[in-house]
């Protein structure tokens, strides 16, 4: 039956309705904030304007200033002839493990070992050295060709926290009872969509790639590149279900998962997200935050399979929590 | 890795939760966190300006504007305020994020 046309306010969503509401909200609160300050400090205000700042970009100012020094000192400390003077991972390895014993026996223990005497205590930028010894020690001890600058692209950081992520929705209808069973159900599933909307149009249309594809998902913060306004639809499509290489820093568990959503928020103070299976395998069932490395996979024929990888003979959580 | 120096003291999990559920997209979300990133960053700054003796605001904006994840900037405004700056800057985010809760549970009644 057609809907009277005094009745198409009905076609309105409920949620559409309050986010307009609370945007307009905010947005008057945002003006009274500006108008108040610029009142209150004009002299705050002349230097920041005169400098071309305003705190609507003081977050992508930041993080320009920090890509460059990450950049200067990438050039200040690689050596004219290139990466010769790096300690390889070998050399590493070879210095904080006993010799007599093969790596192979405990990989997932010297990795552990080598990020804890490498990383810096707080998560940050790393320079592209670090990072490049981060490469090579992944391929070394866990066999996984993972970059962090791949084909030209590059998170605002490798190195920083990851968060607990609720279950998204893969077609229309989906609900969490659908997503496994266990412990992985209590996040939840998110009321909204992933970045790139519904895996699949249709529950029929879901195939198992995709399913596995939510199942084993990751969160970068790709509204957040500096470029990814104006690189578009380029950026989007590079981004969508890429894989990316996630290391527990702490205990050394690693999953390769795709990204299929944006986020987190700056203010969380978290970097990444992860699906529940993604958390739980990196650190428990408990796991809610914590550091982690992030690498795009270089696997151009997809030969890398998503969720975890199983380098490690024994799996250490419990130590090397202990030891943490 | 923070951003912004005060970036750790942001604790806003309630009222993302309920801000999740008013968007329906990344584009919507990442739009309305924006929005009260700034209103933020102008409640902190101008609480710590309040606080600091106006012969150190120079000083203080051109360290900022250098270096805004730079943590070592509370160090100076510990030395020039005398008092626990962390807590107050926690406490005006703690006003904040109440006020938010407030304003988006009022809006429930408009919908």
């Amino acid at each position: 039956m057609r809907k009277a046309p005094a009745k198409t306010y009905e076609e309105i969503s409920q949620n559409k309705v309050g986010f307009d509401y609370f945007r307009n909200k905010l947005k008057l609160k945002d003006i009274e904030a500006k108008n108040a300050f610029s009142k209150k400090y004009p002299h705050i205000d002349k230097y920041m304007k005169k400098k071309g700042i305003s705190f609507e970009k003081i977050r992508e100012h930041s993080a320009k200033i920090l890509g460059a020094g990450a950049l200067t000192g990438t050039l200040l400390l690689t050596p004219p002839s290139g990466l010769e003077y790096l300690p390889t991972p070998q050399e590493m390895i070879g210095k904080l493990t006993d010799s007599s014993k093969p790596i192979s026996d405990l990989p997932q223990k010297t990795l552990i070992d080598l990020l804890r005497n490498f990383l810096p205590e707080r998560v940050r930028a790393l320079s592209r050295n670090e990072e490049k010894i981060l490469e090579q020690m992944f391929e070394e001890v866990m066999g996984i060709k993972a970059k962090a600058n791949l084909e030209g692209e590059h998170l605002n950081t490798t190195y920083g926290l990851i968060g607990a992520e609720q279950h998204l929705k893969r077609y229309p209808g989906d609900g969490v009872s659908n997503h496994g069973e266990g412990t992985v159900l209590k996040e939840g599933i998110a009321p909204g969509l992933g970045a790139w909307g519904y895996f699949a149009p249709s529950k029929e249309k879901l195939t198992p790639s995709l399913e596995n594809t939510e199942k084993w998902y990751a969160v970068v913060q790709t509204l957040y590149l500096p470029d990814w306004n104006y690189r578009q639809p380029f950026l989007r499509n590079w981004y969508k279900y890429r894989k990316v290489l996630i290391v527990n820093t702490t205990n050394g568990n690693a999953v390769v998962a795709s990204i299929a959503d944006s986020g987190p928020a700056m203010w969380t103070g978290k970097n990444f997200g992860g699906s529940p299976e993604v958390m739980e395998y990196l650190g428990g069932p408990r796991y809610k935050k914590g550091p982690v490395i992030v690498f795009f996979v270089d696997d151009p024929d997809n030969q890398v399979p998503l969720g975890p990888v199983e380098y490690n003979k024994v799996n250490l959580p419990l130590v090397s929590m202990e030891k943490g | 890795m923070s951003k912004i120096f005060y970036d750790r003291l942001i604790v806003l999990e309630d009222f993302e939760k309920e801000l999740k559920k008013k968007t329906s997209s990344k584009e919507e979300e990442f739009e309305l966190w924006n929005l009260v990133d700034d209103i933020l960053g102008h409640k902190v700054i101008d609480m710590i300006l309040e606080k600091l003796p106006l012969k150190y605001h120079g000083e203080f904006i051109e360290k900022f504007v250098d270096a805004p994840f730079d943590e070592a900037i509370f160090d100076f405004l510990k030395e020039k305020i005398g008092e626990n700056i962390e807590e107050l800057v926690k406490e005006e985010i703690g006003d904040l994020a109440y006020n938010l809760l407030e304003d988006i549970n009022e809006d429930k009644g408009k919908e």
